[in-house]
């Protein structure tokens, strides 16, 4: 199965409709959350929100999650460790407010277990190799602990 | 003092915001007691027992003259929960739960989202001058003084 999200904030029509394409030409499951999105899929199974656990859960279960260059997804992808591929939105498409997606596919595209695309083109090859995508290790927390250290260190101090 | 609760108030909008909010709060509720605020509560909650979250209006800096009831139910928030010190990873419910909260005489932390790698977010902007802490998650965006850099979400 693979999964599909857009995130919550805005409809990402455009990765909806590729997805649905994609969906038809080949005899995978596809599950996807839409969001508030227009375009409702035709050949695949969707939801428009879905809860957590059960977002988590599909996470898990697919063998690839796809879906707006967002970082929430990125670190939930890396907690259920499954690999993502992530679509920029695009704000001349009126996909966002700003092109941060699109800056942040530079770096994303550098951790462990990401996967970018930025057209249809690149989504489709990026998922016909999806197979062999590399999961991230979610095993190093260093860099969470030292950001939690450091905030529980003024919470300490102000919570005398 | 009306505040000196102990509590912490964590505020968020939902998707990215939220799960970083989350993954240093888990933490954080080794130590201390953290109660949450975020849109859509209803797509929020974790396998969390006793976990309290308030929901609040789903309402973006675009959108300002929805931030004015927003800034309402904060108030009610901060006087039902007496939070001691507010944190936030953004956007527009994190800054007014900061500005207002730091206008009442609440700690704030501000802790820039991951997402924002060339310069801070536009409400890490707002509240900048603001908060008690100000924390970005990349270190080129740190200036050493108001701008703190130590870890990050990943």
């Amino acid at each position: 199965m693979i999964f599909v999200a857009t995130g919550t904030q805005f409809p990402f029509n455009r990765l909806i409709q590729y997805m649905d394409d994609w969906a038809k030409e080949n005899n995978e499951d596809v599950f996807a959350q839409i969001g508030d999105g227009e375009y409702e899929p035709k050949n695949m199974q969707w939801q428009r929100f879905i809860g957590l656990d059960e977002y988590n859960d599909k996470i898990q279960q697919a063998s690839v999650f796809i879906s707006h260059a967002g970082m929430g997804n990125i670190i939930s992808a890396k907690e259920q460790g499954t690999p993502i591929i992530v679509i920029n939105r695009q704000a001349k498409l009126g996909e966002h407010r700003n092109d941060h997606q699109a800056e942040g596919l530079k770096w994303m595209g550098k951790l462990a277990g990401v996967y970018t695309a930025s057209t249809q083109d690149e989504l489709y090859q990026q998922i016909a190799k999806r197979d062999d995508l590399v999961i991230a290790s979610g095993d190093s927390e260093d860099n969470l602990i030292t950001l939690v250290d450091h905030i529980d260190s003024f919470l300490t101090d102000w919570h005398k | 003092m009306f505040w000196n609760t102990g509590k912490v108030l964590a505020v968020s909008s939902p998707g990215g915001h939220w799960v970083q909010l989350n993954n240093i709060c888990n933490k954080l509720e080794q130590k201390h007691r953290v109660i949450y605020a975020s849109p859509r509560s209803q797509y929020q909650l974790k396998k969390t027992g006793g976990r309290t979250v308030h929901n609040i209006l789903d309402v973006s800096a675009d959108n300002k003259p929805m931030l004015i009831p927003l800034a309402f139910q904060m108030l009610y928030l901060f006087i039902k929960e007496r939070p001691q010190t507010i944190i936030s990873t953004g956007a527009a419910p994190g800054v007014v739960a900061i500005l207002l909260g730091k206008y009442l005489g609440i700690k704030t932390i501000w802790v820039d989202s991951i997402a924002n790698v060339q310069q801070l977010s536009r409400s890490g902007r707002m509240v900048k001058s603001h908060a008690d802490v100000v924390i970005t998650q990349w270190e080129p965006l740190s200036d050493g003084k108001t701008i703190l850099h130590k870890g990050s979400v990943l």
